[in-house]
């Protein structure tokens, strides 16, 4: 589905991102992970569009997406989240929802969509995702206002409402609770069988090894290891990337066991 | 009563001027061009009627096209700058306009002498209104019922898919791009609809006052086109209205009595203002905005757990 070519950006003389190859298979979730600084965020952004690749390409169902401007790849069918939560603080959950739902919506036929039908697909489409985000209760409340926890429940169901049927997770559970963490669990695997492909780049490795079906790992800018979870978590060079030549850090030992 | 005409009639036009900058505030964008916007309408309806003889409509029209032309024009090398560089920008842009109209000489003869823009004497004798007889009731009566339909037109808008989208550029120029939003549409239509705005304020002021000048058009009107819909808030436009009913109703007219006393405390009272309501006169009811650090307070609702944000 996207294929990730001998990709890599420098930052001056930074290589924030390596020569790195991987592909995304329709349906599945994959999980991108490694330690602080190994370039996940930044292969992100380069899938994305934000920065423009030093070298290397990346091809969407075979399309080269390298000319193509953030919204444009946006509306062939990458979404996204961010790391920091960016939503539309001053718009309500709704027109959250909605801004990212009417953008499909152009020329004549959106326009006798949106006004001429008592429940439009748009509309009936908004209400489902307020639900899958559970904040039918709080839909003309700001976005600003939202506890944190909603805040990352309703960016990714901004994401998902786009209609894009590959979404890139950019550390969705950042700064979540355990609690938290497990319904994340459940809404990610909800939209993979809604029939969503995800790249999910996380630091939580229970999340991670529960959810994902493929595992890519970096450090340093460069893939290390790739595989089912249960493999790279063997792996002595992943294990030494996370943990330091001397193993002795208990919470990530805890982790990887997971 | 001819005071209070002038005055309405004032009020009007800036509320135009207000709502053109309205449009392009949404986006998220300061544009200090809407002062060069309107001298571009100013001076294009007042020579289509005054110098080709075209009646007001057609000069309106086509005013406000090529106003909204022009603001297109400069939308999309505004793409490229942000924040305190498209203020410089616009505003080299907004003095460009006053200097044109300040060298351009451009008359025609007719029986009653040259008409036309004079260079820095300005251009005078855009004589529609008195020559059709029209009165200054009437005159205010078609300033409201352009005020009327722009708030119509505009407030169908903000409801509409391109209200939403551009509220969403405004928001976060990034979640906006990733969300599918083509920045260059929405910052671009911004601007081509607010210059078309400020363009019809611009052609309705020349003809109400007859006479204008490169001094009408300074740095201090893009400031209070800018400043009106800022201090009545974003949310609504209406609040725009209000604001320009408070600046030019009550602090510049309404403190006339205070002699030099007023140039203080028209400062004084703005500050006042934002400093009470720092997002709008009708941003949100008054009494919330005493309390504020509660309003801003993160909501939970139980369910998530507390002490994330």
């Amino acid at each position: 589905m996207l294929k990730v070519e001998n990709l890599a950006r420098y930052f001056g003389g930074i290589k924030a991102v390596d020569g790195i190859d991987f592909d995304i298979h329709r349906g599945e979730i994959l999980g991108l992970i490694g330690p602080n600084g190994s370039g996940k965020s930044t292969t992100v952004n380069l899938i994305a569009g934000l920065y423009a690749p030093t070298t290397g390409r990346v091809t969407y169902e075979g399309q080269d997406l390298h000319s193509l401007l953030p919204h444009e790849r946006a509306n062939l069918g990458i979404a996204r989240t961010f790391q920091n939560i960016r939503l539309f603080g001053q718009l309500s959950v709704w027109q959250n929802l909605w801004a990212a739902r009417v953008v499909r919506e152009t020329g004549w036929s959106g326009l006798k969509e949106r006004w001429f039908s008592t429940a439009t697909q748009g509309k009936l489409e908004t209400e489902a995702y307020l639900e899958f985000c559970g904040l039918q209760h709080k839909r003309d409340q700001l976005a600003a206002n939202l506890a944190f926890g909603e805040q990352r429940r309703l960016e990714l169901a901004r994401a998902a409402i786009s209609g894009a049927p590959l979404l890139l997770l950019d550390e969705p559970a950042a700064g979540m609770n355990s609690e938290e963490i497990e319904d994340l669990d459940q809404r990610i695997r909800k939209l993979r069988d809604q029939g969503k492909t995800i790249m999910l780049i996380e630091h939580h490795m229970e999340l991670v090894m529960g959810v994902c079906d493929r595992v890519v790992v970096l450090n340093f800018g460069r893939k290390i290891a790739e595989g089912k979870p249960e493999e790279v978590q063997q792996n002595a060079q992943v294990q030494a990337a996370y943990l330091g030549s001397d193993s002795d850090d208990a919470f990530m030992q805890a982790a990887l066991q997971a | 009563m001819d005071f209070y005409i002038g005055l309405l009639q004032v009020i009007g036009v800036h509320t135009l001027l207000g709502l053109s900058a309205w449009c392009i505030l949404h986006t998220g964008q300061v544009s200090m061009a809407q002062g060069g916007f309107f001298a571009i309408g100013a001076y294009a309806a007042g020579m289509l009627t005054a110098m080709a003889g075209w009646s007001l409509g057609p000069a309106l029209l086509i005013a406000a096209l090529i106003a909204s032309l022009i603001a297109i024009a400069i939308g999309f090398p505004a793409l490229r700058v942000k924040g305190l560089m498209l203020v410089v920008a616009t505003t080299a842009f907004a003095e460009i306009v006053r200097l044109v109209f300040f060298n351009l000489k451009w008359q025609v003869q007719t029986p009653n002498g040259p008409i036309g823009p004079d260079g820095g004497l300005g251009f005078g004798g855009i004589r529609y209104f008195p020559a059709n007889g029209w009165s200054g009731l009437e005159i205010l009566t078609l300033i409201w019922c352009l005020v009327a339909g722009v708030m119509l037109v505009l407030w169908l808008l903000d409801r509409s898919r391109i209200g939403t989208l551009w509220r969403a550029v405004g928001e976060d120029e990034v979640a906006a791009q990733s969300a599918g939003i083509n920045l260059t549409a929405a910052k671009v239509s911004a601007f081509g609809i607010g210059g078309a705005i400020a363009g019809l304020a611009g052609g309705i002021f020349s003809h109400n006052t007859t006479h204008i000048e490169h001094g009408n058009f300074t740095i201090l009107l893009a400031t209070f086109a800018i400043a009106y819909p800022i201090i009545g808030g974003l949310k609504s436009l209406l609040g725009t209205l209000v604001a320009v009913v408070f600046i030019q109703g009550f602090l510049i007219e309404g403190l006339r009595f205070l002699g030099d006393w007023r140039s203080l405390l028209f400062g004084a009272m703005i500050l006042a203002i934002m400093l009470i309501r720092p997002t709008g006169l009708l941003s949100a009811p008054l009494r919330l905005s005493l309390f504020n650090s509660k309003r801003n307070a993160p909501v939970d609702d139980g369910k998530t757990g507390a002490g994330h944000a």
